[in-house]
């Protein structure tokens, strides 16, 4: 019963918050990739630990992860130019 | 012949701009049937923002190359977050454009995702085809 209380509460509140939704939207579009490119280097980090002789052809990967990556964020950061009001 | 990270990366820049200079000609041709003059700007710089964002990692790539492992990531990642910011901004500034008409809009985010969309393919495609050998160090 009091979570019941407790949603309804929050509900209310977000309903009175005012500014720029958009700015909620870059932080959405930024925090995806962002925690994706970190996993793509940290991988690639530990491989070229275990077999540094694939270097190369791991940077390449990793690269290739990366741009996959940051399609999204870019995506996400030209948003505005078709849901704007 | 085998392929090395330096001329994977020069590939994947040299037939990157040949698509973006393909896909702002569609672009412009399909912004100007729908949104005149304007819509010819809005592909044009969807498809330069495309590039840019794109190519600026290919480019960060190619240079950390030169570097050892830490500097490699320094430049590839630092390059990252300051693209991220630049085009915050960038697109912020292209938002109030007035020049930039209602209709041409859209016409921006088409090209950017197409743009994208068809780098990613020409990218993973180059990756795939390139002969990278394991350089294999004798102690």
């Amino acid at each position: 019963m009091q979570i019941i209380h407790l949603a309804a509460e929050a509900a209310t509140q977000v309903s009175q918050v005012t500014g720029n939704l958009g700015v909620l939207g870059y932080g959405l579009a930024a925090i995806g990739p962002g925690i994706g490119v970190g996993l793509v280097v940290s991988k690639t980090i530990e491989s070229i630990a275990r077999q540094p002789e694939l270097a190369a052809r791991l940077q390449v990967t990793m690269w290739l992860g990366i741009a996959f990556t940051e399609a999204l964020a870019l995506i996400g950061l030209a948003t505005p130019f078709i849901f704007a009001a | 012949m085998f392929d090395d990270l330096t001329s994977v990366m020069k590939r994947v820049l040299k037939f990157g701009v040949l698509l973006v200079v393909g896909i702002a000609f569609v672009g412009s041709v399909i912004g100007y049937l729908v949104a005149g003059v304007s819509g010819v700007l809005a592909a044009l710089v969807g498809s330069l923002a495309a590039m840019a964002f794109t190519g600026l990692t290919a480019l960060s790539v190619l240079v950390g190359a030169k570097l050892n492992l830490a500097g490699f990531l320094g430049v590839v990642l630092g390059g990252w977050l300051l693209k991220m910011v630049l085009f915050l901004l960038a697109f912020t500034v292209l938002n109030k454009a007035e020049w930039l008409t209602r209709e041409a809009r859209p016409i921006v985010f088409f090209t950017i995702v197409s743009a994208v969309i068809g780098g990613l393919i020409l990218d993973t495609r180059i990756v795939s085809k390139a002969r990278l050998s394991a350089e294999v160090k004798l102690l």
